[in-house]
């Protein structure tokens, strides 16, 4: 492809390699042409609906063109090649991210380097809720790693704005194991807590090393977030019965301090607390983003870890471009 | 192979096998490292020093030396052992030289004997010059071998104490818990018995009223327990040599980079106050703001049990009615701009 600074689209970035394929989308790897930068290409697939495009296309471009923060994954361009008519989201390329981490057992996490995950998390989404976005799908899988160690929040295909007061959401929204209470129970008019919930359960997840509360199934996860938990009642979690699918019930205690500190044998009495405070069932009650980054438990020794001294999976090669095929981008 | 692995547990003396006696043990010597099982060691040497059994060997063996083997080769094993025992002579820590140089030159003089040993290079020589130093220098080696028990002796009082605390805090907490348990039940039967001493009376009353009290005593006991902690924290910072300096270090260090939780990325300055929301259609005297439509949806229980409220209708609306002002794109464009020419990388800031 031929260099220039402005001119087509096209000629700006280069589509060097394929790294993925999914069901609506194909990923390449490239670079941009002025900046030799490495960059991620989304095509998106069109000609699959009978509406158009894809909608979490649609919401990606929509949300991610309103976002600028060092923990949101950047969209650099969107833009249609005249000839195929496809719509080509350009993207920040990031190496890795936080699910291969968590799995490859070779690395060993401090308390410190979980600190400045859930920190930079914790950025990323208040920056989104402040500006009354809803994720509405985080899991270590979707939080990608920059080669400098930032963790940056990405896939924007299930996020949507706050609606009208009166507007009805669909509760079939996050990966089930990541699912908080109130969406299991079908509500419709849920708010930012369940971002929340899942960072909650991420935060679990990266001092376990183990996923927090695998369900198998819709009714399963019911059932291990309860066991974990405890089961909500009218007492802690005021109208939770008015929630459309909360019935019969299997009532489990909820879980004592010990329980808990047993569980979480590495975990601090103030981790522990933010820990609580993020899983907390009733969403009224649960910490909000601003409440959870003034939490003690991040001015509390250790200091989270300068994001360049993170642990990585695998240094990606600088300027090579035969990084490992395992490293590309999360399905589409 | 497989006659290796039997021959790796069976005894060489007796021809016991691990296969018929799990049990047994083998025992080495760090004089010949030959492997003996146990019950031989005790059948042999339990009358005094007596000559290698292995053939060809005869080394004098004395019980009192003979060990368990710790690592699978021998070789290693006998570095170790040779390990211990300069060391145990060349005992000098790094505070003891003034420079790094001579501790190192100091280091690798030690390495050399520890060759020297384990690969039979030189070993008289060098065996004669090890028992001349340490026979020079006995008085040195006491020394600082005294003062390293006695650190390491404060560093285990130290965990011991550190331990006893955790495991104190940890029994204060489980008594409470069960405390509060018994408490809550015996509130129950309170509760139980007054609602049936009098049929007529409100009952509903009655359960608030005993809900506050057990809440008015979980927040007492939460800062009953506080106060506690803190007491035994505070003890044991006290009581303990070595902390002190750590925690000053660690202060500076905090001071020098100070932690921002939202790095500038947080509204302070919101540019209203929140009014009180009217609860009821007829409460709307001053003060308030009341939205028939919107405080309608409030009364939707489904609305509020899944997290939603009033004020964060309100709170958003407001937001955005004020969110950029005070902002200068054509500035920022310009700043932008600048930067850009500055760091020439083109990566937006």
């Amino acid at each position: 492809m031929t260099t220039g600074n402005s001119g087509s689209p096209i000629s700006r970035y280069t589509k060097d390699r394929k790294v993925g394929e999914g069901t609506y989308a194909v990923v390449y790897l490239g670079k941009q042409v002025n900046n030799d930068r490495k960059i991620a290409i989304k095509e998106i697939k069109t000609g699959l609906f009978k509406d158009g495009l894809d909608m979490s296309a649609i919401r990606e471009v929509k949300y991610l063109q309103e976002l600028h923060h060092i923990n949101v994954i950047e969209l650099i361009d969107v833009f249609t090649a005249h000839n195929t008519n496809n719509l080509n989201l350009v993207l920040e390329f990031l190496p890795g991210d936080l699910e291969v981490l968590i799995k490859n057992t070779s690395v060993v996490f401090k308390p410190s380097d979980i600190k400045s995950w859930l920190l930079m998390t914790l950025r990323g989404i208040h920056h989104c809720h402040r500006n009354f976005i809803l994720h509405r799908d985080l899991k270590p899988n979707n939080l990608l790693l920059s080669p400098t160690g930032e963790l940056k929040i990405a896939d924007f295909g299930l996020a949507r704005a706050m609606g009208n007061p009166n507007e009805d959401l669909t509760s079939n929204v996050v990966t089930r194991w990541y699912r908080a209470p109130e969406l299991l129970f079908g509500a419709k008019h849920y708010v930012e807590a369940v971002d929340m919930w899942s960072i909650g359960i991420i935060f679990a997840e990266l001092m376990l090393r183990t996923p927090y509360l695998p369900g198998k199934d819709d009714l399963d996860q019911v059932d291990v977030t309860f066991r974990a938990l405890g089961t909500p009642t009218e007492q802690n979690w005021p109208n939770v019965s008015n929630l459309p699918l909360y019935n019969a019930l299997k009532v489990y205690p909820p879980p004592s301090r010990q329980e808990l500190r047993n569980r979480f044998s590495a975990a601090t009495d103030t981790a522990l607390n933010l820990l609580c405070s993020l899983t907390e069932l009733n969403p009224g009650k649960r910490c909000t983003s601003t409440q959870a980054l003034l939490h003690e438990y991040f001015t509390e020794s250790p200091a989270p870890t300068l994001p360049s001294e993170l642990p990585k999976n695998d240094v990606a090669g600088g300027d090579s471009d035969d990084d490992e095929p395992e490293n590309k981008r999360r399905k589409v | 192979m497989i006659e290796d692995d039997r021959s790796k547990d069976m005894c060489p003396i007796c021809k016991t096998d691990r296969y018929l006696s799990p049990n047994m043990v083998f025992l080495i010597n760090p004089e010949c490292y030959h492997k003996i099982c146990e019950s031989c060691v005790d059948r042999i040497f339990s009358l005094g020093p007596a000559p290698c059994p292995y053939p060809k060997c005869g080394k004098i063996l004395r019980k009192n030396k003979f060990k368990r083997q710790v690592f699978d080769d021998l070789v290693i094993e006998r570095e170790i052992d040779i390990r211990k025992r300069v060391n145990s002579i060349y005992n000098k820590t790094e505070e003891d030289f003034e420079s790094l140089e001579s501790f190192n030159s100091y280091l690798e003089d030690v390495e050399n004997i520890v060759f020297n040993l384990t690969n039979n290079v030189d070993v008289e020589q060098t065996t004669k010059d090890l028992n001349k130093y340490e026979e020079e220098h006995k008085i040195e080696i006491l020394e600082k071998n005294m003062r390293e028990s006695q650190k390491n002796a404060d560093f285990v009082k130290y965990q011991e104490s550190i331990a006893q605390l955790k495991h104190e805090k940890m029994r204060i907490q489980q008594q409470m818990e069960l405390e509060d348990l018994e408490y809550q039940r015996q509130q129950k039967q309170v509760l139980l018995d007054k609602l049936a001493s009098n049929p007529g009376g409100s009952s509903e009353e009655l359960i608030a009223q005993s809900n506050s009290n057990i809440l008015k005593r979980s927040s007492l006991r939460k800062r009953q327990f506080q106060q506690l902690t803190n007491q035994l924290d505070q003890r044991i910072q006290t009581s303990n040599p070595f902390k002190r300096g750590r925690s000053s270090e660690s202060d500076e260090v905090g001071s020098s980079t100070p932690f921002t939780p939202f790095k500038g990325d947080r509204d302070l300055n919101k540019r209203y106050t929140l009014l009180d929301t009217g609860k009821t259609d007829a409460d709307v005297s001053t003060g308030t703001y009341h939205d028939p439509y919107v405080s309608g949806l409030a009364k939707n229980k489904e609305f509020l049990g899944a997290g939603w409220r009033l004020e964060l209708v309100f709170e958003r609306a407001l937001d955005e009615a004020f969110m950029g002002m005070g902002c200068f794109i054509d500035k920022e464009k310009e700043l932008k701009a600048e930067v850009k020419l500055e760091g020439g990388d083109g990566i937006s800031v």
